[in-house]
């Protein structure tokens, strides 16, 4: 157990921002490190709430005598529903405290921990409401339970049936997912239906994957790039639920048909089931996503998250967005950034182009060439010079 | 007289159909009788969720959708009944909790009125 391992607490050597970065780490190298710091930052807290009452007008953060924030600071829960579909269940882990033997409670309570890492250290956001909304999960929910969800406020995993599906929680790229739908809802706010909802969809997807990979060090190259790899049994053949490289190809199997993704828009699906093809569709704008990181090469959270993570939070996306509107807006995203006519911006054309949904976007690079030249220095317009934009820490809802 | 119940979304988006002949069970009458009496004109709609199963349920002339949430008191009943049954038809097997093809779809577990990819 690597709750017996004692940092030091009372004696301020390791400063606060250092022992929440070491809180934050998911490498099973610094597990003990870690849950020292953890449990250092817990039994820390009274002394500084002390200190703070102490001294309020030194610490404009505080309000109302309670303790102050860390900014990027996670705060986990897990919760165990113990088979029922009642949420939120009985509480099995909260910040703090030491590992559980229960695998899905520490799965969920990991994926949590590596979802939070990617949004605060890459993308300055805390949390999936920007503001270090506590994250909680249930595990355990209902009875054969074959799904995961974001109901608004906490992520809900099931067992599955254990004949097509694990248990939900045996898949990184799923927490992530689920959490991401959190951050969607607190951004774009993208309605659930349709191409939006495709989109909304997508975004879970690419994020999702985005936090496997960020956890694993992994780069675009050497990434699987599915979605949900391992959540079938091995009585079903597929791999994952979905591929983000090769929509369409994660499993083929005799009961539960084949993979229905489409991977460009020529392949379109029009339906009224799964809110309009949510879950199908998405494969489009996933694959423009995977492009996208395939040119630019190195690591998909650097330049081709960044672009996604600033179309999602540039408050200009419509709640009911359609696939070419964000196509125009991550290629907008990619000018602010990056400048027109770079190589992410010409990386991100090429891949909406591939899928279909490259009308209107190319007049951006000046040339209409595919590697179109970069406008000189002088010709670009002030507000898009990539040095001055910064990363947007959130919005304001 | 059928009853079909279809369940899509889901994070895996998979759609699963169950269906079952009531006439052909042996309690047929207690089916016809959950059947009428089920609010199908009160169904109203709702906002998506993510990631939540969608259900259709069909039984003509009627046929209502209904988010996840929705499917409690006798929705809920007649939804766990179809399951059941489709599941004690299919006898023993590899997976018979597992999803079926619909007999009434060309592409078998997915939506009659999807497109094969590419």
């Amino acid at each position: 157990m690597t709750g017996s391992v004692h940092a030091p607490t009372r004696c301020a050597i390791v400063p606060p921002y250092l022992l929440v970065r070491l809180a934050r780490l998911d490498d099973p190298r610094f597990a003990a490190a870690a849950e020292a710091a953890r449990q250092s930052l817990l039994r820390d807290s009274p002394l500084r709430t002390h200190r703070e009452v102490a001294h309020p007008p030194h610490r404009p953060e505080v309000r109302g005598g309670g303790p102050a924030r860390v900014p990027g600071r996670i705060d986990r829960s897990v919760s165990d529903a113990a088979g029922l579909e009642r949420l939120p269940g009985r509480l099995v882990r909260s910040e703090g405290h030491p590992p559980v033997p229960d695998v899905t409670v520490q799965e969920a309570w990991d994926g949590l921990g590596s979802t939070h890492d990617l949004f605060w250290s890459r993308f300055h956001r805390d949390s999936v409401d920007g503001r270090g909304l506590s994250l909680d999960a249930t595990v355990h929910y209902g009875r054969n339970y074959d799904n995961a969800f974001w109901d608004g406020e906490r992520m809900v995993f099931g067992d599955g049936d254990g004949q097509v599906f694990n248990r939900f929680t045996a898949s990184l790229t799923v927490i992530g997912h689920e959490l991401t739908h959190g951050v969607t809802q607190f951004t774009a706010n993208l309605t659930y239906q349709g191409q939006s909802g495709a989109v909304n969809e997508s975004m879970s997807d690419v994020f999702g994957s985005l936090v496997e990979q960020h956890a694993r060090g992994q780069s675009t190259a050497e990434a699987g790039w599915l979605i949900g790899e391992g959540l079938f049994t091995d009585q079903v053949q597929g791999v994952a639920l979905r591929s983000m490289k090769a929509p369409g190809t994660a499993y083929n199997d005799d009961v539960l048909g084949r993979d229905p993704q489409p991977d460009s828009m020529a392949g379109y699906v029009e339906t009224e089931d799964d809110n309009g093809g949510v879950h199908l569709n998405s494969g489009i704008p996933n694959r423009a996503f995977y492009l996208v990181a395939e040119a630019l090469g190195g690591n998909a959270w650097e330049a081709p998250g960044q672009i996604w993570y600033d179309t999602l939070t540039s408050g200009t996306l419509g709640s009911a967005v359609t696939f070419a509107a964000f196509a125009r807006a991550t290629a907008r995203a990619a000018v602010k950034r990056f400048g027109i006519g770079s190589e992410q911006h010409r990386a991100v054309v090429a891949a909406w182009t591939t899928v279909g949904l490259g009308s209107g976007l190319a007049a951006g690079l000046g040339t209409g060439r595919p590697g179109g030249t970069k406008l000189p220095e002088a010709q670009r317009p002030e507000a898009q010079r990539p040095e001055q934009q910064r990363p947007e820490q959130q919005r304001s809802e | 007289m059928k009853v079909v119940v279809s369940r899509s979304g889901g994070i895996a988006g998979i759609r699963t159909t169950w269906e079952v002949d009531v006439d052909a069970q042996p309690d047929a009458a207690d089916w016809a009788e959950l059947i009428t009496a089920l609010p199908w004109a009160e169904v109203s709609a709702r906002a998506p969720e993510p990631d939540r199963f969608v259900y259709r349920i069909r039984c003509a002339p009627n046929e209502v959708v209904l988010a996840e949430p929705q499917v409690c008191g006798p929705w809920k009943e007649l939804v766990d009944r179809v399951k059941a049954s489709r599941r004690a038809e299919s006898g023993p097997g590899p997976r018979p909790a597992g999803p079926r093809r619909s007999p009434d779809s060309p592409l078998g577990g997915f939506g009659a009125d999807s497109q094969p990819p590419g």
